[in-house]
Order: structure tokens, then sequence, then C-alpha cells
């Protein structure tokens, strides 16, 4: 997914875009960025600093620094909980394990191998179960007894679900058991931060309330879940384009070290 | 003809094209033994005008051949050691010398032996722990590598002979720790990449000749104005070989300089000296056994104690990481490994500890030996220098 969060310096959000990504809009950042310009009603010469974060964080030509969705993240979700110390990030493509002090990111996990683990484990499910991913979440909570299924490999597990079906399990003890498999799989990985308490799960899995659930139940302590968990990553990139901007202002620094213009990638042509 | 080129250039040179230099000697009549791993005591073959040539594996070669003869779910840089050899990239080789350095290799060797044929082979068991009797049994084992090398080369290996080749490979470790404190100033002279190629290159020609070539990149990198630039990191890498620059390449791209490493491709085979003592044989098999640091032997603070005090045997594992972490000035330690690399992979806690204790951020990176694979990490990579800068 794409998004884009334009703030202003007392952290309102401005504009907030979310979308698919999708193959051909990669290259067409600078359209997706004229849009958020639009909803907030400002031209692109009135944008201070543009952070971009994430995988397409290089296919961002305009933006004036790159960061990490690592550093993002953290930043966006201490400033929703100021006293989170782990966050955990469940998107389509990896999972992250952030443990962060005073607001800072002091280390991390990540899972960017194995699709087992990420929201493309859930999408896979849905697609088997012919079900909508939406629904996953309340239709789990009302399983009575959920079903084991092994969290090392998305296509055994689709093998597995297929079979616990054809043996006559409910499908909310099914999806019961697909959210355990990926908060196990997940809070394992992230234990090798030794987890503390705020525990913050973001990411578009942190919408799915069966697993926010499972995770409570993983890690034997509360979860807290943002707003929008999505946003935390695009919110985090604002405040920290922000920060940079009042830093430099306050040395006196000029804050643009480059021109920029709003224009397409050009190394795909 | 172009000038015969030197120093630094030179070096990526071979790094590029390793095994050239190696063909020439052998169709001046020269031996060329292989070996896999820093384990092999290359003295002994260099004392019998042996040339020994290590053989790596290339990441950037898709692996197609490996499946005949080794697991998927095995250590990659095994496999891609027995691909190129498969393939007839090691067929100048007239021997090798090999060690059970750890047990992929062990493994590897015997299917090497099966598929691959040289005129001579010798395997060498190393303990597993230092406790009493091991060093001892180790210099069994160098005597019975002593008795083949002589018969494969029909020449008798004299202490005389022997000696002098510890001290030319002595003189070796020096110049290499004198161009690892090149790396001391900030920024450093030399970049990690750099350092890697000389080192590869190392490995690939006789003993004379990479001493010369240290010589050459010494004088050569101290003058030079075109050096590595300041950046806010200065990092240690540790773990499993590394023989390509692309992940330290990759790491200095995205603003670091890799000042020292701990790998055997890099420091490893240099840290210190092996001892002359009155048989060698006694001073290499303490060099090889105790000073070597891989993490494939068992080590512990007080041999057989019972009662264990954990930082105390870390201490007596890794002190030689915080010399490398204070001396080079290093703001973070990148740990990587290969997959499947058990004896790294089990090492990680006990380092990630030991830095923890002294206060040295660090990250841990596990690859594929790939270059496709080492693109994902660099996200890790610049989140690690973010979190330290």
């Amino acid at each position: 997914m794409t998004k884009v969060v334009v703030m202003d310096k007392d952290e309102s959000i401005l504009a907030c875009i979310v979308g698919p990504t999708g193959p051909e809009q990669r290259r067409l950042a600078n359209k997706v960025m004229e849009e958020a310009l639009q909803q907030a009603g400002l031209s692109f010469d009135e944008i201070d600093y543009v952070i971009a974060t994430g995988y397409g964080r290089i296919n961002v030509p305009f933006a004036d620094r790159q960061i990490t969705e690592l550093t993002c993240h953290a930043r966006g979700v201490a400033s929703f909980f100021p006293t989170v110390r782990t966050a955990i990030d469940i998107g389509g493509q990896d999972a992250k394990g952030l443990k962060i002090n005073d607001g800072k990111l002091v280390d991390f996990v990540m899972n960017d191998k194995c699709a087992a683990g990420t929201g493309r484990f859930l999408e896979v499910m849905a697609d088997t179960l012919g079900l909508k991913l939406e629904n996953f979440g309340s239709t789990s909570l009302k399983s009575t007894s959920k079903v084991k299924i092994s969290s090392t490999c998305t296509i055994f597990a689709q093998q597995e679900v297929i079979s616990r079906l054809s043996e006559g399990a409910s499908l909310e003890d099914i999806l019961a058991g697909l959210h355990d498999a990926i908060a196990g799989r997940v809070a394992r990985m992230v234990q090798r931060l030794k987890v503390e308490p705020d525990v913050v799960l973001t990411g578009g899995v942190a919408k799915n309330i069966g697993v926010v659930k499972a995770m409570k139940e993983n890690l034997g302590c509360e979860v807290l879940v943002p707003k929008d968990p999505l946003l935390s990553g695009a919110i985090g990139a604002a405040i920290l384009g922000k920060e940079l901007t009042l830093k430099a202002l306050a040395k006196g620094e000029p804050v643009l070290k480059k021109e920029r213009r709003l224009e397409e990638v050009t190394f795909f042509k | 003809m172009a000038e015969e080129s030197k120093g630094l250039t030179r070096a990526k040179e071979i790094y590029q094209d390793r095994s050239r230099r190696a063909k020439e000697l052998k169709a001046q009549g020269k031996k060329i033994v292989g070996y896999t791993c820093i384990y092999s005591p290359l003295e002994m073959m260099t004392a019998l005008d042996l040339v020994s040539y290590r053989v790596f594996g290339d990441m950037r070669e898709p692996l197609t051949e490996a499946d005949r003869g080794l697991p998927a779910a095995f250590c990659p840089i095994m496999r891609s050691c027995l691909d190129l050899g498969l393939k007839g990239r090691y067929d100048f080789l007239d021997g090798m010398v090999t060690a059970h350095a750890c047990d992929p290799q062990e493994k590897t060797v015997h299917v090497w032996e099966c598929l691959i044929t040289h005129s001579y082979f010798h395997f060498i068991d190393i303990p597993g722990t230092l406790h009493e009797g091991a060093q001892e049994y180790f210099k069994g084992q160098l005597t019975d590598l002593k008795k083949t090398l002589e018969s494969f080369t029909g020449k008798e290996l004299s202490t005389e002979k022997l000696k002098r080749a510890i001290e030319a490979h002595n003189q070796q470790r020096a110049l290499v720790r004198e161009l690892y404190d090149l790396r001391k100033p900030d920024p450093p002279l030399i970049s990690g990449t750099e350092t890697l190629q000389v080192i590869k290159a190392l490995m690939s020609i006789p003993v004379e000749e990479g001493s010369e070539l240290l010589r050459q990149v010494i004088s050569e990198v101290r003058e030079r104005k075109d050096g590595p630039q300041k950046q806010a990191a200065r990092l240690l890498v540790w773990g499993s070989t590394i023989d390509d620059t692309s992940l330290v390449g990759m790491i200095e791209d995205i603003g670091a300089n890799v000042v020292m490493d701990d790998h055997c491709g890099g420091s490893r085979a240099y840290r210190t000296d092996v001892k002359l003592t009155e048989d060698p044989l006694d001073g290499l098999a303490y060099y090889y056994l105790v000073e070597l640091v891989p993490p494939r032997t068992f080590r512990e603070a007080v041999l057989g104690e019972t009662r264990k005090d954990y930082v105390a045997d870390l201490e007596s594992r890794f002190s030689y990481l915080k010399d490398y972490a204070k001396g080079w000035n290093v703001n973070g330690v990148i740990l990587q490994s290969v997959r499947y690399c058990d004896p790294h992979a089990f090492e990680v806690q006990g380092v990630e500890d030991y830095l923890n204790g002294l206060g040295f951020p660090n990250t841990y990176l596990e690859h594929d030996y790939s270059e496709g694979s080492l693109a994902p990490l660099r996200t890790r990579v610049q989140a690690f220098l973010e979190m330290i800068c």
C-alpha cells in the first residue's frame, strides 16, 4: 500500500492518502503526491520537507531524504503511545519488531524472507477459504476450539487448512488457528528483543481483531492498537520531517540542500 | 604490453581473476594445492614449494550442479564451492588439504573426493575443545599431514625449511596487521571493500608474492589522496566467510566505513603469529588449534569448570573483539552469517551479549550467499545506521 501524510508544525494531519501501490504506481509517486496536495489545498512549494520511507523510498525522486520504515514506524508509534517500549508491525510484505526507548529506535528484528508471519499469509488463506479478509477477525472470535495450524510455511499451512476443512473443522476454529499461527510466529521473532510493555501492534494486520487477541495470548500482556494502524510509518516520517526542518531553522541552516521537482521517477525509462 | 599493475589495482585484478597466477605457476611446473579454510597449515605447503590456493565459492554464480552432491538445506558456501568444482573451475588443482573446521566442510570434502579427482587429498581432524591432550592429538594430525605431503612431493619436509616457511607467513601476517592499522584513522586510509580484495588476492598467490603485494598496497595507501570519505559510522563486521565485496560494498554505499572485520576472508588468518618452537610442529599445532578464533572450537575461561561464570567465559572467548572495537574506534558492529552456518549462528547470542555488555550497538544479518539475497538487507543496515548515528 502507498500512503501519504501531509502534516503541519502542530502535527495536525492536513491530508492522508492510502491506496494500493501496484506495479505501475511505483513510478508514479508524483501523482499520489499531487492528490495529497490537492486534498490539503497546498502547492508543492509550500511543503517544507519531504521524507520517503518503506520499500518504495528509492522511487520518490522529489523526496528530500529517505529514512527507513523502521525508524519512521518507531517515531510514529511513539507519537500515539509515548510510553511504548515494543512495537510490532505486521504488513503485507514483512513483519518487524521494534524496541523503542524515549521515542527512539534502539533495536529491531525483521522477517522479510518468508510469507508466513506476514499479511500475505492471511491473504492467501482468504483466497483458499473464499472469505473476505475484513471478516476474518470477527468470525474468528466465535471460535470455541481453535485448530492448530503450523506456522512454518504458507503453502504447507494452506494444505493443512484444506485437510482440516475436509475433516469438518468449523471456519471459526480454522480462522482462530490461523490467527494464532501468525501471531505465534511473529511473537517468537519479537521475543528476541525481550518484549517489554507497552506493546503496540501496527500494520494492516493490526486491523484484524483476531490477530490482536492471539498476539495478547502469545505475549501474555496487553497489546495496544492505534486508531489507524496503517499510517504509523507515514505519520512518523512526517514528524521526522518536521523535526529536521525545525532543527535546520534553529541552527539558521537552509532546510533544503538541493533543488527538488515534483516529477516521476526517471530510472525506469 | 602494458606495464604490470601494482598495489590496489593489482589486488583488484587478482580478486577478479583469481586463478590466473596459479595457472601460470602450474604451467611453469609448480604444484597447486587447494584448501577450503584457514585451518589448513599453509606453512607446511610453502615449505615444500607447493602453491597453496584457497577454494572459495562464488555468490555471483547460480548453483546448477551442487544438488548432485549436497542437500539443499546446507551451507551455501560449501554448496557453491562444490558447484564450482563440478563445473571444472578447480580442475587446475593438483591436490587438496582440507580440515574439519565445520561439519558441512567435512561432509563436502567427502563428496568432493567422490566426484572430483585430484592426485593428492588430505583431511585434517581438529579437536572440538582445548582440553588437555587436544594439542598433542592435533600435533599428531599435523605429523600425518607432513608424511602425506612428503610422499606427494617426493621431498623431505625438513625442520629448517618449515621454520623458514613459518617466518615467511609470519611476515605476511605482520604486513596484514600493518595494513589493518591504516584503517584506524578517521576516515580510514583504505576501505573495507578494498581490504577484502587484498585479502582474497593474498589467498590466491604464493606467500612471497602476497607479501610484496602488501608492501605495495601499504605504501600506496599511505600516500594517496583519494581514500574513503569520513562517515558517521565506523563499523566492525563479524561472522562467516566473506569472499565477495558485495555485502561490505553495500554497507559502505549506504554511508558507513567498515574499518575492521572478524571473519576468515579478512583478519582471522593474520591476527597473531605462529610461535617459532624447537619442533616447529608444536608452534603450528598451538597456532591452528588455540590461536585461531572461529567459533568451531568450544572455549571456556577455566577448562573443565562445572560451575560456569558466563561473563568470564564471554571475556575469554571474545576479548579480542573488544580490542578490535576499541582499537579501531567503532560505533557499531554488524554480525552476519550465511544461512545454515551453524557455528556462527550459535555464536551470535554470546557475541551479542558480550557486545551489549561493552555498550557496542550491534545487529545480526543472515543471508543466502547470493547477490539477490543481499538487497533486502539494505533496509536493515540503513535502519541500523539511523539508530547509531
